[in-house]
């Protein structure tokens, strides 16, 4: 374990890598194991020995043929090819479109969930803060924006702002609340994020399902009034129907510089950071750990509450209950980054990437979705592993190395030197 | 053009010699599979076919042949509630699956986890040229939305809606007259509570006229059935009380089951409701107090077998015609874009169904008072209102 904490950058590419590989492996061998199980009237692959790479030339049959109702490279081919669509001659069509939509959600909920890592604190509340967040930009929006709807460019200038203002209060408010709890009632945050998830999710849906409140009287579903066209992130280069904007992805990236710019050269990042570390070294430091902790979950939730606001902006136009898994998502998607605010970019693209993927195997190929959510678990698993027993080993390990220069990619908290 | 990449990703693996790739003699499939060239040239979208060809003249022809064939493509986009739900979803399945044995017809599930995804997926569909999909068949309200776009989109390509109404000239809508129905099981509640009667694990006491109602979500298409059901009610006899209910959600069992406990202590004989998994809890109920309970969307005597012993019946809403239909329509060519069928009693759209277990033992008169208000509906004698404030 001393060994993974003190690999380089390098070798961290590596060992994701050849996990990627492994996971793929193992993964193929599970697909066709499946494809055994069930019947089909042809076979999607055969296994042959000699393959039809030797027959064609040498003539005669296979000695060996056993043919799976799934094949596993059209299967993999499908989930990361297809999540880019024909990128080379369209480079917007719509399936990218949805890997950037995706991709540009994760973005917000994984910086979140890694602010509140690197403090110490684990924010399983992510989920809850995005879909209040999301709540209030969608209620909120509906009465502001009709009125300047007129005022045309000019008008989003005001409501996208605006938006994503009330989406990070909404998120901040309830992102504090736990951090409160925690601070200065020693309520353990894992277990009030937890809970506070539900409350999100029922105070959601008892605003949106009654028409005295903001559901939609014109629909059958529980929705609020759609958002006129000026308060949603404009498409740019993509289609209005694939529901993506580069804007949106350009603020998601901006937002992971600036987090990262926060934690590595602010004083408040200074005192996050080693909270996160050791916390009674930063309170002997001068650090107020309490102030520290409520404002790294406001911090934390404002983001994910901008997700939200992104999600109702871009994606929806409306608020629905039923929102996606994004916040949970965003855990996983800030270990497999190593909590790094600028790793969180290419986690969330791999991840984007996935879910996107997905989709377009359920629609080509007969593999089930269940199937299909297997091998999703398995990339992350593995991906993710050597990164979790790293961060483990840090935490609880002493592995500390005296010439060591602190890794790049993790903002240099291995090596424990803070300029 | 996906697949252009894909066949090169094939054809590259295959080069390398890493992994033999086999469409010749000797392919079986899984477990039952039957082995068969032919086939394998016939069937658009099977992934065989990049292994046994070596040029690419060939394949094209292949595509092209495919193209051409007969076979009738239908991509289903699912409800969120996806398969194995026990009802809507898995009977449009039983639809399209029913299609398939009697056409040529083949057709691919997907089933969206999210309202955010429908669009993706409809978009999914109507963009896939391999195989091409002559219907795109999208099952559940929730999906109107979305489709109304997509739909805009992709006007060369035909779309289904069951449950709305998407106005777009490529867009089949598929409703029900689900307010027919409701109006027959209300008949038989109202004739059963009328009288002593006792089957199964339940019992009516003859001195109480009193039925009940629950709801999924209150909104104008589960009102439907609650208005039909009060009509049906009243005019067996204009005294009997209807109590009715929404719980406010389609999925909370033990709601639907405190709903319904406190419509039978209260004096209910027999309770209907509209509110998919949130009425196994109607029926929990109506085992727990020896009362009759009635079913939805499905013969629920049969799909929760459990309760077979107090579900007098169930108003079916036959989802699966309105899939079978469309597709039928597809196969001969005249599928209409741009109209709404209603399937109502006539169309066997909705019917009242038995249940598995105590409907040998409900009295004839009871069925005959059913069945002509079947046909009164269906001649225009009866008509029923679908809005719970006329009813």
């Amino acid at each position: 374990m001393g060994r993974l904490v003190r690999a380089s950058g390098f070798e961290r590419f590596l060992i994701s890598a050849s996990a990627l590989l492994l996971s793929v492996l193992i993964g193929a061998v599970i697909v066709l194991g499946a494809g055994r199980m069930t019947s089909c009237e042809t076979a999607a692959y055969t296994l042959a020995f000699p393959g039809a790479f030797v027959t064609q030339f040498v003539g005669g049959d296979a000695l060996f043929a056993m043919g799976f109702c799934y094949d596993p490279i059209a299967l993999y081919d499908l989930l990361f090819l297809g999540a880019l669509g024909d990128i080379l001659n369209d480079p917007t069509n719509g399936q990218f479109a949805t890997t950037i939509a995706e991709t540009t959600i994760l973005l917000f909920t994984g910086v979140a969930v890694a602010v509140a890592f690197r403090a110490g604190i684990f924010n399983i509340g992510a989920q809850g803060q995005l879909v209040m967040g999301a709540l209030v930009t969608g209620v909120v929006l509906v009465y502001v924006a009709p009125p300047l709807a007129g005022l045309g460019v000019f008008a989003a200038v005001i409501l996208l702002p605006l938006g994503l203002l009330l989406g990070a209060f909404a998120g901040g408010v309830y992102g504090a609340v736990p951090g409160a709890l925690k601070a200065y009632a020693d309520a353990n945050e894992v277990i009030t994020t937890i809970m506070l998830n539900f409350v999100a999710t029922s105070i959601a849906l008892f605003f949106v399902s009654r028409e005295q409140f903001f559901k939609d009287p014109e629909s059958f579903a529980n929705q609020t009034v759609s958002l006129p066209d000026v308060a949603m992130f404009p498409e740019l280069v993509f289609r209005a129907r694939d529901d993506v904007s580069l804007l949106a992805l350009a603020f998601g990236i901006a937002v992971l510089v600036g987090v990262w710019y926060l934690l590595r050269h602010t004083s408040f990042g200074y005192d996050l950071r080693t909270s996160g570390l050791q916390p009674d070294a930063a309170e002997y430091g001068g650090v107020d750990a309490d102030r520290t902790i409520v404002s790294s979950m406001t911090l934390s939730g404002a983001l994910a509450g901008i997700g939200g606001a992104v999600y109702v902006m871009m994606v929806l136009g409306n608020f629905q209950p039923g929102v996606p898994s994004y916040g949970f998502d965003g855990i996983t998607v800030s270990i497999l980054a190593g909590n790094n605010p600028l790793g969180v970019g290419f986690a969330a693209l791999l991840f984007g990437i996935l879910k996107s993927g997905s989709i377009v195997v359920q629609v080509g190929s007969d593999v089930p979705p269940a199937l299909v959510g297997v091998l999703r678990g398995l990339i992350i698993l593995f991906v993710a592993m050597p990164e979790f027993f790293r961060m483990a080993g840090r935490k609880f390990g002493s592995f500390h190395q005296p010439g060591e220069q602190p890794v790049a990619t993790d903002g240099g908290t291995g090596g424990g030197v803070d300029e | 053009m996906r697949d252009f990449d894909r066949r090169e990703f094939i054809k590259t693996t295959g080069a390398l010699g890493t992994v033999g790739l086999a469409g010749l003699a000797g392919c079986t499939g899984g477990p039952g599979g039957d082995d068969d060239e032919e086939t394998t040239t016939e069937e658009p979208g099977t992934e065989t076919e990049s292994g046994d060809d070596s040029d690419d003249s060939d394949e094209t022809t292949t595509e092209a042949d495919s193209e051409d064939s007969e076979t009738t493509n239908v991509g289903m986009v699912y409800a969120t509630g996806g398969l194995g739900d026990g009802s809507f979803n898995d009977q449009a399945q039983e639809g399209i699956q029913q299609a398939v044995e009697d056409f040529d017809v083949e057709y691919e599930d997907a089933e969206p986890d999210e309202v955010a995804q429908f669009g993706n997926y409809q978009q999914q569909f109507a963009s896939s040229t391999d195989p091409d999909y002559d219907l795109v068949s999208c099952i559940g309200f929730l999906q109107a939305d979305a489709l109304s776009e997509t739909a805009q989109n992709y006007p060369e390509q035909n779309f289904q809606i069951v449950d709305s109404v998407v106005e777009a000239d490529n867009v089949g809508s598929y409703v029900f007259r689900e307010h027919e129905g409701s109006y027959l099981v209300g008949i038989l509640a109202g004739q059963l509570t009328s009288m002593s009667f006792s089957a199964g694990a339940g019992s009516t006491a003859s001195d109480s006229t009193n039925v009940g109602f629950v709801g999924g979500v209150e909104g104008s298409l589960i009102g439907k059935f609650e208005a039909g059901f009060t009509a049906g009610v009243k005019a067996v006899n204009e005294d009997i009380d209807v109590q009715s209910t929404y719980v406010g959600d389609f999925n909370d069992p033990s709601g639907g089951k405190e709903a319904a406990l406190s419509m039978y202590s209260s004096g209910s004989d027999v309770v209907y409701h509209a509110a998919g998994n949130t009425g196994t809890g109607v029926f929990q109920a109506a085992q727990e107090e020896g009362r009759f309970a009635i079913g939805v969307d499905r013969d629920q005597s049969v799909t929760k077998s459990n309760y077979a012993d107090v579900i007098l019946a169930s108003m079916v809403k036959r989802v699966d015609t309105a899939v079978y239909n469309a597709v039928e329509a597809t196969v001969n060519g005249n599928f209409e874009g741009g109209a709404l069928t209603t399937l109502g009693l006539p169309e066997d759209g909705v019917a009242c169904v038995y249940g598995d277990q105590l409907g040998s033992e409900i009295p004839e008169d009871v069925k005959t008072a059913v069945t002509d208000a079947r046909q009164g509906i269906i001649d225009g004698d009866i008509s029923v209102p679908d809005d719970p404030s006329n009813a």
